[in-house]
């Protein structure tokens, strides 16, 4: 028997000329009737086939060209167009995914060559698939953000620009909010990011170490129950043998190549040191007599403040009025270094003088340097990390004109503005201090 | 950057599937949606995230109840849009209609078949204006404005029609006896 009034509901609920009563009383007759439901879904699929075959009269050769189909299915593909412009879609994440960007690039190159030898070069994309690094350090920048810089020798895999494997070698993230879920994988651990900087390593021997520089990774293996929750200053290992994901010190010498690439510090040579963050990372906690050591500050940070500085073009460092200072222009995006020298008075002679010497090259050039007390502080309000205490007297010594005795300091700027030369007078209890402040990547 | 073998087999795999199973995914969606838009339009997003998710999918198993449950989501969250605007169809009901379609969902295949020898047997008029109506982006207002006719007449005609297609098919089937008697 036809039942009318539902036969009515459906039909205007097709036709789209339902009430809201109506389609109301549609919906609780749905419910409680099996056969109802089954009436209203014949209907449907009635009305969906007719739109279906009467919206596909056209030829959707140009779907067919974009996919690029083999010619034998094309016979096959006699499709509506409603179906095409799904595909037409799918094409265009399609040729995301096949043609146009490749997962990363490579951004940065420190005297890198690939398994035959071969020098690897910036600007090349990376393909999904086997990358090897016999030496040096490359920086890939991926799609979404996500920066990795591997040192060789070292062997990865990209899978995509969310999904890398690494087979051996360090590697270190800066993985952006764009990016989060970003995932390393090792034969022994599988590391997600969680919005973070970290390290990743795996030995000759097949031992996996995270290190988390900032933020949270999630650190879970085939055999551990629970995935592990690591915070920054937090390091684990894992190994294919062991079978359990165990706790070590936080220690991050062997990303400290890695790292500052990572950071936008290409190279450092001579006594520089590059600091991978971690917990208690403030200049005060580093006394190195042998090395001048940098801090990566705020990056990335545009000033709204005009910020004066003490050189900004290339030459040797000299002493300048406070008024004669360069002022930066506003609203330039800048990324902040400090290099720090604090010696601490040691051994049998504590109060020897002796120097020590490095150079510092950034991948983008450097738009000011910082020296003197007045403008570290000036500067630190605006760059500086917050909650850190910055010291007050810190100031570096250049050698007046003229005066021809040893023992000052010198600041170089290189000609090519990325790279700094420095030599500072090591003087226990005493410190320098030297703010750098760089384009933004 | 070349297109490796694999990916580009994975890819003709996902066509060659999405293509034989899109016009029973648009029924489903539809069925919720209940208006043709707004529902190609689902469709159209949940075709999209079914080929990026398409690593997730196990090849050999049922591609259409994988690619139900995304329609199935895009078409809830759709429906939460909207429902501010006007009566829509609730998640209860809505998981009856996608549980009931699963199940029957060879035998609503089928109807689709039957239905294309039943389109050709209408008579020409009728074949006319269903074409005319169901054209890509017609409505019947659009063609009843076309004709000069009112819409109410077209509404009815069109309710017409629609009910001797499913008779017909109904015959094709076999099943006219079962639904008479």
């Amino acid at each position: 028997m036809r039942d009318e009034e539902l036969q009515d509901w459906i039909d205007k609920s097709l036709n789209e000329t339902a009430t809201d009563e109506e389609s109301r009383a549609l919906e609780e007759r749905l419910l409680k009737d099996e056969k109802a439901r089954d009436l209203y879904l014949n209907a449907v699929n009635l009305h969906a086939s007719l739109r279906r075959r009467f919206s596909a009269e056209e030829e959707p050769s140009q779907t067919s060209a974009i996919l690029d189909f083999p010619k034998a299915n094309r016979r096959k593909l006699i499709i509506g167009s409603a179906i095409a412009a799904s595909l037409v879609l799918i094409a265009g994440i399609t040729s995301k995914v096949f043609k146009s960007p490749p997962p990363a690039v490579i951004a940065q190159v420190v005297g890198a060559y690939g398994k035959t030898g071969n020098a690897i070069l910036s600007g090349d994309p990376i393909t999904p698939g086997r990358f090897e690094v016999s030496r040096g350090l490359v920086r890939l920048d991926f799609r979404n953000g996500a920066r990795v810089t591997v040192e060789g020798p070292a062997e990865i895999d990209v899978r995509n620009d969310m999904h890398m494997v690494l087979h051996r070698g360090v590697v270190t993230a800066t993985i952006p909010e764009a990016a989060i879920g970003f995932v390393v994988d090792t034969a022994a651990a599988h590391v997600v990011d969680l919005g973070t900087s970290f390290g990743v390593s795996v030995s000759a021997e097949g031992v996996t170490e995270v290190c988390v520089f900032e933020g949270e990774v999630e650190v879970s293996n085939q055999t551990a129950a629970k995935p592990r929750l690591l915070r920054e200053g937090q390091a684990v290992q894992a190994s294919e043998v062991s079978k359990s994901i165990d706790s070590v010190a936080f220690e991050t010498s062997q990303f400290e190549n890695a790292w500052p690439v990572n950071a936008g510090v290409l190279q450092t040579t001579g006594s520089m040191r590059f600091v991978s963050p971690g917990p208690n990372f403030h200049p005060g906690n580093y006394e190195d007599n042998e090395h001048i050591v940098v801090f990566p500050e705020k990056r990335g940070f545009l000033s709204r403040e005009s910020v004066r500085v003490d050189m900004m073009d290339p030459g040797e460092y000299a002493k300048t009025r406070y008024k004669e200072k360069p002022v930066l222009p506003t609203g330039s995006r800048l990324t902040s270094y400090l290099l720090q020298l604090d010696a601490y008075p040691e051994g049998k002679n504590p109060n020897r003088r002796r120097s020590v010497r490095g150079q510092i090259t950034f991948a983008k050039p450097i738009a000011g340097v910082i020296t003197v007390d007045r403008l570290l502080k000036e500067s630190e309000v605006v760059f500086g990390i917050p909650n850190v205490s910055y010291p007050s007297a810190r100031t570096i010594e250049p050698r007046p004109e003229g005066d021809q005795r040893p023992g000052f300091d010198s600041l170089i700027l290189a000609a090519d503005r990325r790279t700094l030369f420095i030599e500072l007078q090591e003087n226990p209890g005493h410190l320098d201090q030297v703010r750098v402040l760089v384009e933004a990547e | 950057m070349a297109v490796s073998k694999s990916d580009s087999s994975r890819h003709d795999e996902f066509v060659s599937l999405y293509v034989r199973y899109e016009p029973a995914v648009f029924s489903f969606v539809l069925g919720m949606v209940r208006n043709t838009a707004d529902a190609e339009d689902v469709v159209q997003r949940a075709s999209m995230t079914m080929w990026r998710c398409f690593d997730q999918y196990q090849p050999g198993t049922n591609f259409r109840n994988w690619a139900f449950q995304i329609a199935k989501n895009m078409a809830l969250n759709h429906l939460t849009k909207v429902k501010r605007d006007r009566h829509v169809f609730g998640e209860k009901l809505v998981a009856l209609l996608a549980e009931q379609t699963e199940e029957r969902s060879e035998h609503l295949d089928a109807r689709r078949r039957a239905l294309d020898l039943c389109v050709e047997k209408l008579p020409e008029a009728d074949h006319q204006m269903v074409a005319a109506c169901y054209a890509k982006g017609a409505t019947i207002r659009s063609f009843a404005e076309k004709t000069g006719e009112t819409a109410n007449k077209i509404y009815k005609r069109m309710n017409r029609v629609r009910g001797m297609l499913q008779k017909c098919i109904e015959r094709q089937l076999g099943l006219e006896d079962k639904v008479l008697g």
